[in-house]
């Protein structure tokens, strides 16, 4: 019978964590940005708790809740300063972000 | 006990008003650390909290080196918060919790640890680069900066991760155990030990090498240094000074950790790599920095140029595995140097009134000397010691650098570095010039701007303190104490 093993788990978060990837480097908007770069971390975290499921060790599974923590607190950084450039600037497109440059 | 004196330290500055206590109570922890230092000396390794921790002399100083360059980033941030009349509360709240977080991560010795300690200060960061709300261009460099450290820190778990699912099951994934009954998959020990078993493992070389990306984001080498020049130009001036100094040296504090700890096994398949990035660094900084105008965004990317030379040295550290840890103490002595030469840099320019806090141009530095000649001589001097012009520290930590790299016969990526540092004159004496030599004659049509340097003659506080920087970076020059006693 066929199981679930690891490496199915690793196929599924690095695929998440590359559409994630993907997500950052492609997407004008900045609002789409920051959900990429959740993206990213929730593929992190399917990972982890299936190599922690498979070692039968807890760490991975600890992990992740830090991860989670550490991401909110990003994303609610993030969204402030893009409340704040968008009453200046009114726009969250990376292409209209452009003060700094030579 | 240190690390709970900074806790307090911050729930004390937190309720107060101005800078002044957070600038005298950031002292006293730094007198305190030093003394702590020099009178007991810590000599045994101390591991704490289940071996999350670990303290060493190593630590210890990089520890002290934090504490004075966050002393500093609050001298020169109260006058700059003065000025522009912003809160200051916060600002020196989120900078000492930040030097909390550097201190953290420069003693962890578990990923996860490293991966918290390395939040906090990349969340401190993050505020404090946006810190000037009211200008757009400080906005658009906290959000830039945001974006590529968030990615830069899913770079660096999907590193830890990769790793941590091969130390929990090897035999999943054609590794074998290394001999050792107690698991801990996350701390470094024992993720060194299954290196050094399994150097050929795939899944490990991806981790090793994503983590390596997340730190070379960090410190600004070169593949990933598109953010630099942005965030620099952007953001307020003490904090340029705090990510060109604190961040960057955490970042290499890290890495010779993590390449002389856990990747030992795996150094034959490092030091090509960190020496291809390391050339690229150093070329893409300098040459890039000659095309700029902007003072703050040719600082970054001398910057960049610096974090190359900063890797030969960690390569030098990799080449002489083992007990010989002279590549570490260089990589010290360049450290403490460049925050020496940084912030008397960046102490001058916060001096000068300018509209636009982020356009610093050469030309509002012309004739410095002549209008405040201690000004000039303390811009000059941080100059040349970041030039490596002889009579600075600069100097001699470029050739301690330079014949440490010889002596472990990196000779591509010394070649590098020799191009580099004459490259590197080229721009700096550009500025230099600017400062000391008068202006020609031809250029004088326009002269309705207000002078930027006309406040200079209010500054006692910082006058004492810079020059003392310049003073010290001069006397390392020629005497280079406990550093010199290596060779």
């Amino acid at each position: 019978m066929e199981t679930v093993t690891p490496h199915h788990f690793m196929v599924l978060s690095s695929l998440l964590f590359g559409i994630g990837f993907l997500g950052v480097v492609i997407r004008r908007n900045l609002l789409v940005l920051l959900m990429s770069l959740e993206l990213m971390l929730n593929g992190i975290n399917v990972a982890l708790v299936a190599f922690s499921r498979s070692g039968s060790n807890l760490d991975g599974s600890l992990f992740v809740f830090f991860i989670m923590t550490v991401a909110a607190a990003e994303v609610a950084v993030g969204l402030a300063l893009l409340v704040a450039l968008y009453k200046k600037r009114k726009s969250i497109f990376s292409e209209d972000i452009n003060l700094l440059g030579n | 006990m240190i690390l709970g004196l900074e806790l307090f330290g911050m729930k004390d500055s937190s309720s107060g008003r101005t800078g002044v206590i957070a600038i005298f109570f950031q002292s006293v922890l730094f007198v305190g650390h030093l003394l702590d230092y020099l009178f007991w000396h810590h000599s045994a390794a101390l591991n704490f909290f289940s071996d999350m921790i670990s303290q060493g002399l190593q630590a210890e100083v990089m520890r002290s080196f934090f504490l004075l360059s966050s002393l500093l980033v609050s001298i020169i941030g109260h006058r700059y918060l003065c000025r522009k009349g912003l809160k200051s509360g916060e600002f020196h709240h989120l900078t000492m919790l930040a030097t909390a977080g550097l201190m953290l991560l420069c003693q962890s010795n578990h990923f996860l640890m490293l991966f918290v300690a390395l939040e906090t200060v990349a969340l401190c960061f993050y505020t404090l680069v946006a810190y000037n709300r009211d200008s757009a261009k400080s906005l658009e460099a906290g959000i830039k900066y945001l974006i590529f450290g968030a990615l830069s820190s899913a770079l660096l778990l999907f590193g830890i991760v990769l790793l941590y699912g091969v130390g929990a099951n090897p035999e999943a994934w054609g590794a074998s155990y290394p001999g050792h009954e107690f698991m801990d998959p996350l701390s470094f020990q024992y993720l060194g030990n299954l290196m050094s078993e399994n150097p050929d493992n795939l899944m490990l070389r991806a981790g090793v090498v994503l983590i390596l990306a997340g730190i070379a984001f960090k410190v600004g080498a070169a593949p990933f240094q598109i953010w630099v020049p942005d965030v620099y130009h952007g953001s307020p001036l003490p904090i340029t000074a705090f990510l060109g100094v604190s961040s960057k040296a955490a970042g290499f504090f890290v890495l010779l950790n993590l390449v002389n700890g856990p990747f030992e096994g795996m150094s034959e398949f490092l030091l090509p790599l960190l020496g291809f990035v390391a050339t690229f660094t150093i070329f893409f900084g300098n040459l890039a920095a000659c095309a700029q105008r902007n003072v703050k965004r040719m600082l970054g990317l001398s910057g960049v140029a610096h974090a190359g030379y900063l890797l030969v040295a960690v390569m030098a550290s990799m080449q002489f595995a083992g007990d010989d840890d002279r590549a570490i103490w260089v990589l010290f002595f360049y450290l403490f140097v460049y925050l020496l030469a940084s912030f008397c840099v960046f102490g001058v320019m916060g001096l000068a009134d300018l509209p636009d806090e982020n356009e610093h141009e050469f030309s509002h530095y012309e004739d410095l000397a002549k209008k405040s000649p201690w000004a000039g001589f303390v811009l000059v001097s941080g100059i040349a010691s970041l030039a490596g012009i002889p009579p600075f520290a600069g100097f001699i930590a470029k050739l301690l650098l330079i014949s440490v790299a010889y002596e472990a016969k990196l000779y591509l990526s010394l070649t590098a570095m020799v191009i580099g540092v004459v490259i590197s004159i080229y721009y700096y004496f550009g500025w230099m010039r600017a400062i000391a030599l008068p202006r020609p004659a031809s250029f004088e049509d326009v002269e309705d701007a207000p002078d930027p340097w006309a406040g200079l003659s209010k500054t006692g506080f910082m006058k004492v303190v810079l020059v003392l920087l310049t003073v010290a970076s001069i006397v390392l020059g020629f005497w280079q104490g406990p550093f010199g006693d290596v060779f």
